[in-house]
């Protein structure tokens, strides 16, 4: 299996007043194809972690390769198209371009990539379809609900076939119903062959979608736990065979 | 699980025989729970023996003898209907004594354990989610209702397991561990 991320002993220290290690030697990779989801409490080095792997912010010691390439050793202009070309990335707070239309902000990232206005604008039109938001083409974000914007953000991520999708807290702004077709949406993405590394509060969601849980503690891996195919009934059946005992 | 109350609540419906009691009560729960046949006639007549129900019709094989709730029958119904649950909350006492137990040992880790727990629960709830997207599905929101308690109490665990997790960093850091 190909490795679509290699991290190797990977650390981040922050230097402010007092300095903050955020990344404490992280170690970990993920195969093509693969769902992870990234776990753990608030300043555990969740965002510091995705971060590195999208090319917006360098270790202070390690090694991050992504899609069999050393980042460490990219200049800023490399790097900066390296993420414009390898990596999707979705934020909890969309970051939609406000005087731009729906469709200028799928467009813009294709463009920084280099790709042909035609072909471009024939890969947005089909996404914005396949994200059930065509008719929103011609519309300001600021005239869309938090699930809507979501998604445009989510069709600029991919507008430039990246091999890699990365989400952090997509849902976290978004109410329960929107955030889990948002979700739907994500693991759909994931099982037309998309790796997807996405960070999230969310239990329910990250065991529903992901193959496998990564939790955080203090800039370190507490445990990697890859999960089995959900077995439907059975799991509540032994649910309350166990409470009939009481 | 109330046996008694369920063949009470259901027998205010209609007059049943004992399987067909099985079968609607197996149905209530969307095929998650098995009912033992002579469960059913054990519980019809102890509930014939309090005067909460009665036969219907001429007595023959007890496997064609329907049933129908009595008037003092539908009278515990709907006290029991209107009865909120007190049980106590569960604790999970097993997992709660082994915590207790590899913090006083030497050199006590929790995380191991705490870990491994967190991976049950993960898993639980995945198996849970499925079940409740199957329901969704069979347009059973009865069903939808109970899987959803059962993914909140699942929820809870997790966040316990945070909580304890949380708890033996902190007590690691004030040692002042090797960590920063
Ligand atoms: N730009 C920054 N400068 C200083 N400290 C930072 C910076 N970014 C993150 N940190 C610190 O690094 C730690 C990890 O942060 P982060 O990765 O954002 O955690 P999470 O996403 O899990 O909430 C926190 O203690 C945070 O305060
Ligand atoms: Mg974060």
């Amino acid at each position: 299996m190909t490795q679509v991320i290699e991290l190797t002993q990977v650390s981040k220290v922050y230097n402010g007043g007092a300095a903050q290690t955020a990344l404490d030697g992280i170690s970990m990779s993920v195969a093509s194809g693969e769902f992870v989801a990234v776990m753990g409490p608030s300043g555990s080095g969740k965002s510091t972690l995705l971060n590195m792997v999208a090319g917006l912010d360098r270790p202070t010691s390690g090694r991050v390769c992504v899609g069999g390439r050393d980042l460490t050793g990219l200049s800023e202009g490399e790097l900066a198209k390296f993420r414009r070309t390898h990596v999707g990335i979705v934020f909890q707070f969309f970051h939609l371009l406000n005087d731009l239309t729906v469709l200028d902000n799928v467009l813009v990232a294709a463009e920084l990539a280099g790709i042909k206005r035609s072909a471009a604008r024939q890969q947005a039109t089909a996404l914005l379809a396949r994200l059930e938001i065509a008719d929103k083409a011609d519309v300001y974000p600021a005239e869309l609900s938090g699930g809507q914007r979501q998604r445009v953000a989510i069709a600029r991520a991919l507008v430039n076939r990246p091999p890699l999708l990365l989400a952090d807290e997509p849902t976290g702004a978004l109410d329960s119903r929107s955030g889990d077709q948002i979700m739907e949406l994500i693991a759909a993405i994931n099982a037309s062959g998309q790796t997807v590394v996405l960070v999230t509060h969310d239990a329910k969601l990250a065991a529903r979608h992901a193959q496998r849980v990564i939790s955080m503690s203090d800039g370190r891996i507490v445990d990697d736990a890859v999960l089995e195919p959900a077995a439907g009934t059975r799991s509540l059946l032994t649910f309350q065979r166990e409470e009939a005992r009481r | 699980m109330s046996l008694r109350y369920g063949i009470l609540g259901l027998l205010a419906e209609q007059p049943l025989h004992g399987y067909e009691v099985k079968t609607r009560y197996e149905a209530l729960f969307g095929g998650t729970w098995d009912l033992n046949i002579g469960q059913v006639y054990t519980t019809l007549q102890r509930l014939e023996r309090d005067g909460l129900v009665g036969e219907v019709g001429e007595r023959g094989d007890r496997g064609k003898q329907r049933y129908d709730l009595t008037p003092a029958g539908r009278d515990a119904l709907h006290d029991w209907l209107q009865t909120p649950e007190e049980e106590p909350p569960q604790l999970r006492q097993d997992i709660y004594l082994k915590l207790l137990l590899i913090s006083r040992l030497a050199n006590g880790n929790l995380d191991t354990l705490l870990a491994r727990q967190r991976r049950v629960y993960l898993q639980r709830l995945k198996d849970l989610g499925e079940l409740e997207h199957q329901a969704r599905r069979q347009g059973r929101d009865d069903l939808v209702l109970l899987v959803q308690g059962a993914i909140l109490h699942t929820e809870a665990d997790l966040k316990w397991i945070d909580v304890c997790a949380d708890e033996s960093r902190r007590a690691a850091h004030s040692i002042g561990g090797t960590h920063q």
